[in-house]
């Protein structure tokens, strides 16, 4: 087993085990049957209903579900990967959801008050939610660089100011929509249609250009970390600070430099969220997306590669668990089978010391144990 | 006047011992050098078993419960980055998720998703004396819980400055190699200091559930578990620092919603949200003034290797 092959072997299992510990407790919940039938639901309602489609049914049921699982993987790949890009610099980015709140309220602020035409619009838009998210990151980096700060407790009070703040204070007071014909709307004005991330299938699907952008950008941060000379400098002040400062490599420099780009990453998917599906900074975010990122950063290794399989896998159950409601088994099951997953690959050591053991045993079976 | 200051100290007893227990449960475990930040999921999971374990038995045993179900999460926790060595961030985080997803579906398998039906609350005291003196009156009538978290933090100094026990639990926190040197065994100090905690936080958990919201709701604690890290943080990890944070941001709860109710053109003025927003703030510029690394425990989050120096 090469060695890339093995350093994914722990997440593969975990996300297996974590399935089969969900699987285990809708059977106890409901019956065997129903989880057996709710799981594959949850598949079809990620990857399109193939067993409709081959009976003749339209392209729709296959690019309605992948539609919405591309939607919730472009917010995970991007939530995943600000948190991947940190962790590579050696630091803790807990504040992609702070981060992400900032950035979609800057995607719907330039959406909704700036006029402009569409080619200049949705770029000016996504922009300006990446530097609202790296501006908020790199609080945190410097109360870490100048004041020695740790970065998972300021990032955590960061979430905290930034939910505080937008939700419940410029969304309902200053930035509030003007209420039209009566009734009150919650969350920010509607944003212009030019800056909409268009859709790509038309009305077939709500599949939208965040998903290639996602995409783009994961490969953007692979070239950026593997490829580059300033990747490989983030990388090695992230292993190891001392030897890195010996090198020659300006560490807190790098490091300030990744946590700007993890806030950045983190804001884009606020500004997918906000200019691909909400179309205005809804009255609160809604979920715990920066968390996702954490869950889905460690369970792809913090690999931009792995990132992006463990976002579109999860994607899929997330759009997939939608359809489970429908056997009365609850719509969060995902994000439980993501929590036991990030929970089992936490075990990372544990899973490495059993396949040893494995291998050890196979290699020489005949020597005796002491 | 007197009656609003009365009203204000009430709730703020009222909010305060949660964030009190939680926020010493982190105390606990971070000196002895573990990283606890699944303190808001252990919290809901002893919120849970405790608003559960009251349906079917008198509530002072079901708040035991609580904090077993907290000390039962911290165990893995433990597991994973005592024994294991994991990442302690990794997995205190991945201890949220599970318990905020898991939470939800076993609400949802058991009762509703709104909560659980209201269960008995715990009784409340009537203070003999003091019951009717103004303003101390705020003293009295509330649970017997919330006169231990007022004894506790002091127990707690006492017990971490005073006695052999305590200067081990400092020690491993500060300096492992040390405390293995004497023959004491560094994983059996930090796994008593982590299910203490993890029972302490699940106490903190329990009380929301058994005292103050007579329930589980679908969001508890809804982010409480993080303001007692911030208080944890604020109160420089000591245990009268972490207690007199919590009061301070009880006290600070209990001024917004008080003003929102009795004098709601305050809030034109300054907005709800920045009230919100305050004392994460403030832990913000308090940790930029002093430099977090004078008071931080010098060994948290580093696993003990006993090979390692």
């Amino acid at each position: 087993m090469s060695e890339r092959w093995r350093s994914a072997v722990p997440s593969i299992l975990s996300v297996l085990l974590a399935l089969v510990v969900c699987w285990i407790a809708i059977a106890l919940t409901r019956d065997v049957k129903v989880a057996g039938e709710a799981y594959l639901q949850m598949l079809f309602g990620g990857i399109g209903q193939w067993p409709r489609y081959l009976d003749g049914g339209d392209v729709g049921v296959l690019a309605r579900p992948l539609g919405e699982s591309a939607g919730k993987a472009a917010l995970l790949i991007l939530t995943g990967l600000s948190v991947a890009v940190a962790f590579k610099a050696g630091l803790f980015n807990i504040g992609a959801q702070g981060q992400m709140v900032l950035g979609a309220l800057a995607a719907a602020v330039v959406g909704a008050q700036v006029s402009l035409p569409a080619p200049l619009h949705l770029p000016l838009a996504l922009l300006a939610a990446a530097v609202a998210g790296a501006l908020w990151a790199l609080i945190a980096a410097a109360l870490k660089l100048l004041r020695g700060v740790h970065e998972v407790i300021s990032t955590i009070m960061l979430n905290w100011v930034a939910v505080s703040l937008v939700d419940n204070w410029l969304v309902v007071g200053p930035l509030r929509a003007v209420s039209t014909g009566g009734h009150s709307v919650s969350g920010t004005a509607e944003l212009l249609p030019t800056s909409h991330l268009p859709r790509l299938l038309g009305d077939i699907s709500r599949l939208h250009l965040g998903f290639p952008l996602a995409l783009v950008v994961a490969l953007a941060v692979w070239v950026w970390l593997i490829r580059t000379r300033r990747g490989f400098e983030t990388r090695a002040a992230g292993m190891g600070a001392e030897a890195a400062r010996a090198a020659g490599i300006p560490v807190k420099q790098r490091a300030a430099e990744a946590m700007g780009l993890s806030g950045a990453l983190a804001g884009l998917a606020g500004a997918v969220l906000v200019l691909g599906t909400e179309f205005r900074y809804p009255g609160a975010l809604g979920a715990p997306y920066g968390f996702d990122g954490i869950a889905i950063a460690l369970i792809g290794n913090n690999h931009p590669v792995g990132v992006t399989l463990s976002a579109l896998f999860f994607g899929i159950l997330r759009a997939g668990g939608t359809r489970m409601q429908l056997l009365g088994v609850h719509k969060t099951f995902p994000e439980l089978i993501q929590g036991l997953a990030l929970l089992f690959v936490a075990g990372r050591l544990i899973w490495l010391a059993l396949l040893k053991r494995r291998k050890a045993a196979v290699a020489s079976p005949e020597v005796p144990r002491a | 006047m007197l009656e609003l200051l009365e009203a204000l100290l009430f709730s703020t007893l009222d909010a305060a011992p949660a964030l009190i227990f939680a926020a010493l449960g982190g105390v606990l475990s971070e000196r002895a050098g573990v990283v606890n930040v699944g303190v808001e999921g252990q919290m809901r999971a002893g919120a849970f078993c405790a608003a559960v374990a009251a349906l079917a038995m008198p509530t002072p045993l079901a708040v035991v419960m609580g904090m077993l179900a907290g000390a039962a999460l911290a165990s893995v926790h433990g597991y994973l980055s005592i024994r294991w060595r994991s990442d302690q961030v990794v997995s205190g985080m991945a201890i949220n998720l599970v318990a905020l997803a898991g939470g939800t579906f076993l609400l949802e398998a058991l009762f509703s998703p709104n909560g659980t039906p209201p269960i008995d609350q715990l009784p409340r005291w009537e203070l003999p004396l003091i019951h009717h003196v103004p303003l101390l009156r705020a003293l009295s009538d509330h649970p017997g819980l919330a006169y231990l978290s007022l004894v506790l933090p002091f127990a707690f100094h006492a017990v971490l400055h005073q006695t052999a026990l305590g200067l081990r639990l400092r020690a491993v926190g500060e300096k492992p190699h040390a405390v293995a040197t004497l023959g004491l065994s560094v994983a059996g100090l930090r796994w008593g200091a982590v299910l203490g905690g993890g029972m302490l936080t699940g106490l903190g958990g329990a009380v929301l559930s058994t005292a103050v919201l007579d329930r589980f709701e679908q969001h508890t604690p809804a982010g409480l578990g993080f303001m007692a890290l911030a208080a944890m943080v604020f109160g420089r990890w000591t245990p009268l620092g972490a207690f007199g944070a919590a009061c301070f941001f009880a006290f600070g709860n209990a001024l917004r919603i008080g003003l929102a109710s009795s004098a709601p053109e305050i809030l034109e003025v300054v907005p709800q949200g920045f009230l919100l927003a305050l004392p994460y703030l403030l832990t913000l510029v308090l940790l930029a003034i002093q430099g977090q690394r004078s008071s931080a425990p010098a060994a948290l989050g580093t696993p003990y290797e006993q090979e390692s120096r």
